[in-house]
């Protein structure tokens, strides 16, 4: 008899929308894919650099934590911006990113163990899903805005946030693998 | 007075649902977002491997257009199995992935420019765009239980996870090709 490999997205209850209860299940579902995809790294690989100005996964980790957290206070919520509380990592400086073309990985992520970001993911996902449950379907047209460090605004509504949270997650998990094939091929190099 | 930058995620007319119609919005998105980050890229970039046994952008751009194509016949609108050559011109195969430890890419995505590739992927997703708007509501939780993999393995899913899986499948291996050109354009010269 074969095994059979289910995949449905079941839309979770408790949540006043079900479009923001669809993409709390899409990001759960990228990140049990994520942690199975990160079985047995070290801490040497997660702070392992391809070359200078390059991202490592760990700060690719720490960046998508601190990412979850922002758009939920910004765009979910809209709330200011404050990581710190919740992650312990300041949105600006707490990932290392974007960084400078010969810049090494930030000090602060230094040594840190895969338990360390795991754990980052799941406090970002348990505050993402707090303020999403409270988010209603007549609120996903309002418009939003932040002004990014360069001083420039950006507008959004909630519907648009909840899309980036899931392609944001998705796009730098893909890179996050490349950066796992990149690693074991160093030494054939 | 400071540049304004809107982002708002608008529905599409046309679909008997809203929901296929965000997903293939999204697909529109990562896509236009995906080809402007390409702009430029010449055909010795899209073919380049930084070391054997990795995609190149190319093959990355062949698989989205395979991929899609294979998935939006049988995971979306449900047929016993797609006609990929028929619609994009290259087999399944041609993606040249999984490639082996050692393996260079397929000689079949030699030389090809942005275009071609831009093509590809433009053909998969009119055929998608054309399933999808047939999908209702009640179709969203239709399960599909694919035939056993010569491997023993068999998936089910249902048609809103493949939509789900279709994006976030697009997101991913667009990350891995502005990854790539990162790496591009920082390889030293041999």
């Amino acid at each position: 008899m074969p095994t059979v490999e289910r995949e449905v997205l079941y839309v979770p209850a408790g949540y006043a929308s079900a479009v923001a209860a669809s993409t709390m299940a899409q990001l759960d579902d990228q990140s049990e894919r994520l942690i199975k995809d990160l079985a047995g790294i070290t801490a040497a690989e997660l702070e392992w650099q391809p070359g200078p100005g390059q991202n490592t996964i760990g700060m690719l980790l720490a960046h998508n934590a601190i990412v979850e957290v922002l758009w939920s206070q910004a765009g979910v919520a809209g709330e200011p911006i404050d990581t710190e509380p919740v992650l312990g990592l300041d949105a600006r400086e707490g990932d290392g990113m974007p960084m400078e073309p010969d810049a090494a990985p930030p000090a602060h992520l230094a040594g840190k163990p895969a338990s360390y970001y795991l754990d980052l993911l799941e406090r970002a996902r348990a505050f993402a899903k707090q303020k999403a449950m409270a988010l209603r379907d007549d609120e996903m047209e309002v418009i939003r805005s932040r002004t990014r460090r360069d001083g420039s605004v950006n507008e959004f509504n909630p519907r648009w946030v909840l899309y980036h949270m899931v392609e944001h997650f998705a796009g730098h998990y893909g890179q996050i693998l490349l950066l796992r094939h990149q690693y074991r091929d160093r030494a054939r190099a | 007075m400071p540049h304004l930058n809107e982002t708002k995620l608008e529905v599409p007319s046309g679909y008997r649902s809203g929901i296929p119609a965000r997903y293939v919005w999204q697909l529109d998105d990562q896509t236009r977002r995906l080809f402007e980050g390409l702009e430029g890229a010449t055909a010795e970039e899209l073919s380049w491997q930084p070391a054997l046994g990795t995609n190149t952008i190319g093959m990355l751009l062949a698989h989205l257009a395979v991929a899609e194509a294979h998935m939006a016949a049988v995971g979306v609108e449900g047929r016993p199995d797609s006609d990929v050559v028929g619609l994009l011109g290259i087999t399944v195969d041609d993606d040249g992935l999984p490639l082996p430890e050692d393996g260079a890419p397929p000689a079949v995505l030699h030389g090809k420019d942005l275009a071609w590739f831009r093509g590809l992927v433009e053909k998969a997703r009119a055929e998608t765009v054309r399933i999808a708007k047939e999908v209702t509501d009640a179709d969203l939780s239709r399960r599909i239980v694919r035939p056993p993999r010569p491997d023993g393995t068999q998936r089910a899913f249902n048609v809103e996870w493949m939509l789900y899986h279709l994006v976030e499948h697009f997101c991913g291996h667009s990350g891995q090709i502005l990854m790539l050109r990162h790496l591009y354009r920082a390889r030293q010269p041999v």
